[in-house]
């Protein structure tokens, strides 16, 4: 017995609807077809009436969950692509973003954004925004890198009175598997050390997470033995985690899937800089994506963004500074 | 087929760059691994490059007369498909098939990117050789230097395993754990306090003259002074009246600015247990030596028993110390870092000296006198022209 | 008197009493009085701009009273109503108090907005009054939204109210959203005040159908057509539409023609408005269409009038008097945190490093 990352995301839908009436799920292709990558298979005949067909309207999508959670209500909305929230972007970042704020009023919905590559995706099928919503203040954003986080999490964001952006990665759902759904998590706004180290600290999320460990483990036959911290949510970021991992290490490596501009793998880099200056031996390095659109093609696709081969390359080099 | 570039090597320390002189094979030859290719010439030798593989020579890419850093390119060898296995290259795809050099893949390039070594030029602007290297500090050797009281000085033993040779702070911890191994004891206050300021003053260009001195008229002089006047204070005296004409060259430099000295107060070296003091003698060039002996002996006293009243210690302009009476006849000592001069008297010793009145040697008493400067307020005619001034005065002891 | 003006707001009555109209006369009177409350606001907000007073933009009303004060009295306590930048009477009229105006413009730390948003950026989103976001459109799927929340809770004979100008209407959200609500068969009004200029656009530059009523068909909606300024004609128009809507009708799409009698903004002198158009009858000023209709029919006379307008000045200057003597946010003790989720919220003051002595 075991279970996908897809799975953990669709039975943590699953009971969010059963154990609070004001859940509902609205999205593009949500309903009885289950998604468009069947992460809500059988909800919407479960839940009668509470999965929802949306338009493809995006602006709409977003506009009408915070509506109904003016009323009280806690919508999951679908997203079928985190590459098509951006046609939703002005009401998610000046709407839900700014309501609590303006009127104390909050805003509890929770945007799921099927993100990150997969071969063959292409430009608007792969993309990773977490960094663009962690930018806004007023917005929670989550980055899933175990099927336990997925489940936990996702209850956790729908749980959560704030706009929540939960990115869950493509490439994860069907390839991870866990025994079982977990039974306890750690809070959401806390990192985990995912691998315990003393020579470098590899800070990353989401699907890097496990390139980043693939990384560590080979680095490991040749002796130095790399820590590394799984973010888990980007906003709020534990930089008390990541500080203290580098005054073990001394180096620090970002790794993220997202364009290189700006962004986690730079904040992470500012704030380690800026609160742990006196901790680094060696200057702070990041590995993102290639600073263009994303490619098609599978042989272009594998060098865009990070893999094991490139963030160990990238790991050795800061280990021989 | 796998393609080795030739790189120029590392020739030896302190050398960045060497200069084509000649080629010892042509494109086209098989080579074996090592067999000589090129010649190069640094400032200090001609050495030779050789060959990093058994292979052909496809490509001889440095130009004659032309110098190349360390760590560059100079040409390519192709290996045979043979040595590529023996050398376990014979995976990896041609060096041409790779993409250009950006972002992950210039890490992922390691190897070759490290021994293609430094640029010549970074966006227009010439970088020295390793620049990114020796000297470097990291924050956190900063950091924990800080917290342990140490400086940079005392890293000058540690080996460093990082980029051109820099210290991490494994090798630092490294370094401070193998201390543990060793025999420990806690320097003293004086000893930490002499180091300091050694270390201060050693931040400057100093250097040192001397000449001989005789002392004849100095030691009939003190054979019939009561009390006995010692040779470092009237050297004290000597230098007191000579920079009473001119004190500038016990000025110091600050930024653009001579700052002269307010008064002639001179000090004197004392060793005290573990370290030294320095006793200061205040308008040393408005009082004669009769006025200063008792005093002077006063000073030493308190000197040795480390209790030096206040007025008597700090501001003054230069120092005098009588290395001789530890029978060393040269040193260089250093100015104190406030000071810009010190002046040093060596052991007395008989020598043979051509009388030409008669004609034949005759036995003279003489030592050396040194004078160690900051060689940014003055040069080495107007400190020889100090210490000279010094030596005359030292013959005519009784006008002191 | 003034409690009487906004019933809502107070109200813990059931929303869904039906309540017997009142006899014509009355309504009329009692939406000329929004109107008329609406009109002196506006005066007194734009004299306050004038001296120096007011943060940032002065928006006005001015021409669109009567439109807007016949939404607001067609709505119900229990609705919803996403009021849009010349809504005042409207607002007014739905039972939103008039300190809440004028606090926000003056940005009281006491009013809706706590300084925090301005002029006409403010609400009561729990009592259905939902503040608009600068984003035109954006408010119209927001309504649709709730509506549904409604739906899910099972409240029956809610309306929502949403409200756009002629600019709005080519936005990419009102199309989504009036598409989402026919889809939804959503009990949404969508009121279009067609003032002939979307800042200094004329309509012809912003659409090319005949009517923008026409569009309604497209999407599945009622259409319904007002004058603007024509207070009669707008109670029954809006009327009308409310009661389609509640009666489960879905969604109505209302354009009403009227003229801006004003700048985009106090900043704005409108010279770029057709001298023709404000001579035609689009040009008429709705208060006093609708003030010459009162005594033309004898439903008040000028005395009448008289007092009626010096007891909503006074309420005006008693609710700007009491705004203006209120504190400003005080930005030492703001609680800078933007979620409501306190434990969440980041912290980017890095801590100074002590520098080791």
């Amino acid at each position: 017995m075991s279970i996908t990352y897809l799975e953990a995301i669709r039975e943590a839908q699953a009971k969010a609807l059963a154990d609070d009436p004001r859940v509902f799920i609205y999205g593009q292709d949500v309903g009885e077809f289950g998604g468009a990558f069947k992460a809500t298979k059988r909800l919407a005949q479960e839940f009668p009436g509470r999965v929802l067909d949306a338009p493809i309207s995006e602006d709409a999508i977003v506009g009408a969950a915070i509506g109904a959670a003016i009323e009280g209500m806690r919508p999951i909305i679908e997203m079928q692509y985190a590459d098509f929230s951006t046609p939703g972007f002005n009401q998610i970042i000046n709407q839900a973003a700014t309501l609590f704020w303006r009127t104390r009023v909050p805003c509890p919905i929770t945007i799921r954004m099927p993100s990150g590559g997969l071969a063959g995706g292409g430009p608007f099928h792969s993309q990773c925004l977490e960094g663009l919503y962690a930018h806004y203040p007023g917005l929670i954003v989550m980055t899933p890198a175990t099927v336990e986080d997925a489940y936990s999490m996702l209850l956790e964001a729908v749980a959560i009175d704030d706009p929540v952006i939960f990115c869950e990665h493509k490439h994860l759902y069907y390839h991870l598997k866990a025994p079982a759904l977990p039974t306890d998590a750690m809070p959401v706004g806390k990192a985990r050390v995912a691998r315990a180290g003393r020579d470098l600290t590899i800070v990353t999320y989401s699907a890097m997470l496990h390139e980043a460990l693939a990384a560590a483990e080979e680095i490991a036959l040749e002796g130095e033995e790399i820590e590394v911290v799984d973010l888990r949510s980007i906003k709020p970021l534990d930089t008390d985690t990541v500080v203290a991992s580098v005054a073990r290490t001394g180096r620090l490596l970002c790794v993220g899937e997202a364009f290189p501009w700006g962004g986690v793998t730079a904040e992470v880099i500012a704030r380690v800089a800026t609160e742990g200056f006196g901790l680094l031996d060696a200057p702070p390095q990041r590995l993102n994506a290639k600073d263009t659109p994303i490619p098609y093609h599978p042989d272009l696709w594998s060098v865009h963004r990070p893999n094991a081969n490139s963030i160990g390359a990238a790991a050795r080099n800061l280990l021989r500074m | 087929m796998k393609q080795l570039p030739i790189i120029m090597p590392q020739l030896g320390e302190s050398i960045a760059e060497a200069t084509i002189v000649n080629y010892l094979v042509k494109p086209g030859d098989v080579v074996a691994a090592g067999q000589d290719i090129l010649e190069v010439e640094t400032n200090k030798a001609t050495m030779i490059v050789s060959s990093p593989c058994a292979g052909k020579v496809v490509a001889l890419t440095a130009k004659i007369g032309e110098s190349y850093p360390i760590g560059a390119a100079l040409g390519r060898v192709e290996l045979s498909a043979e040595e590529a296995g023996k050398m376990g290259l014979d995976t990896a795809a041609p060096e041409e098939a790779r993409p250009p050099a950006n972002g992950a893949e210039s890490l992922a390039k390691g190897e070759t990117e490290a021994r293609r070594g430094v640029e010549p030029t970074v966006r227009g602007l010439p970088v020295p050789a390793h620049a990114s290297g020796a000297s470097y500090m990291s924050p956190r050797m900063k950091a924990r230097m800080n917290e342990l009281g140490l400086h940079a000085a005392d890293l000058a033993g540690v080996p460093g395993s990082g980029a051109a040779g820099r210290v991490t702070i494994q090798d630092f911890e490294f370094f401070l754990a193998n201390l543990e191994k060793h025999k420990l004891s806690t320097a003293s206050s004086m000893r930490v306090a002499v180091a300091d300021a050694m270390r201060r003053s050693w931040t400057r260009p100093l250097a040192t003259v001397g000449m001989p001195c005789p002392l004849e008229a100095m030691l009939a002089h003190r054979k019939v002074s009561r009390p006995k006047i010692g040779p470092a204070l009237y050297t004290l005296r000597a230098l007191a009246v000579a920079l009473a004409d001119n004190s500038a060259p016990a000025g110091r430099l600050i930024g653009n600015k001579i700052v002269h000295p307010p008064s002639i107060d001179i000090g004197f070296a004392v060793e005290a247990e573990d370290g030294v003091l320095v006793p200061v003698v205040r308008n040393a060039d408005v009082r004669p030596l009769s006025e200063l002996i008792t005093f002077y002996n006063e000073l030493v006293a308190l000197a040795r028993q480390r209790r030096l009243p206040p007025e008597a210690t700090g501001g003054s302009i230069a120092t005098v110390t009588n290395f001789g009476t530890f029978g060393l006849t040269w040193a260089t000592p250093i100015p104190l870092p406030e000071q810009t001069l010190v002046l040093g008297l060596g052991a007395g010793r008989k020598i043979p000296f051509w009388d030409n009145k008669k004609n034949q040697f005759v036995p003279v008493t003489e030592a050396n006198l040194t004078l160690s400067f900051d060689h940014r307020v003055l040069d080495g005619g107007a400190a020889g022209r100090l210490l000279s001034k010094v030596a005359s005065l030292l013959q005519s002891p009784e006008k002191l | 008197m003034r409690d009487r003006l906004h019933p809502m707001l107070h109200s813990e009555e059931n929303p869904r009493t039906p309540e017997a109209p009142p006899p014509f006369p009355a309504q009329y009177l009692k939406a000329y009085r929004f109107m008329l409350l609406a009109r002196v606001l506006d005066d007194k907000i734009a004299s306050l701009g004038r001296a120096g007073k007011i943060h940032g933009g002065v928006f006005l009303g001015r021409g669109q009273e009567a439109l807007s004060a016949a939404l607001g009295m067609a709505l119900r306590p229990g609705d919803i109503f996403a009021p849009l930048i010349r809504d005042g009477a409207g607002r007014l009229a739905f039972g939103e108090p008039l300190l809440d105006a004028v606090r926000t413009c003056l940005g009281s730390a006491l009013g809706p907005m706590r300084g925090r948003d301005g002029n006409v950026h403010r609400g009561r989103p729990k009592k259905g009054l939902l503040p608009m976001i600068s984003h035109l459109g954006a408010m119209i799927s927001v309504v649709n939204g709730a509506l549904m929340a409604r739906r899910f809770n099972h409240v029956e004979g809610v309306v929502g109210a949403a409200c756009v100008g002629d600019g709005g209407t080519s936005t990419g959200a009102f199309h989504e959203a009036l598409n989402q609500a026919a889809v939804e068969h959503l009990p949404l009004v969508l009121v279009v005040a067609n003032n002939q200029y979307a800042y200094s656009t004329p309509t012809r530059r912003q659409f090319a159908c005949k009517d923008l009523s026409d569009r309604a068909i497209g999407y599945g909606a009622t259409p319904h057509k007002a004058d603007g300024t024509d207070l009669e004609d707008c109670l029954r128009v809006l009327s009308t539409a409310v009661a389609q809507a509640r009666a489960g009708g879905g969604p109505q799409l209302v354009v009403a023609s009227l003229l801006r009698l004003c700048g985009h903004g106090e900043h704005d002198d409108a010279h770029y408005v057709d001298a023709k158009l404000k001579e035609s009858a689009l040009g008429r000023d709705c208060l006093q269409v609708a003030e010459e209709r009162l005594l033309r029919e004898g439903w008040a006379d000028s005395e009448a009038l008289l007092a009626l307008r010096q007891e909503v000045t006074r309420e005006v200057e008693a609710a700007a008097a009491t705004a203006q003597r209120e504190p400003a946010p005080d930005p030492f003790k703001e609680d800078w945190c933007a979620l409501s989720s306190r434990h969440l919220r980041e912290i980017f003051e890095a801590p100074i490093p002590s520098i080791p002595a």
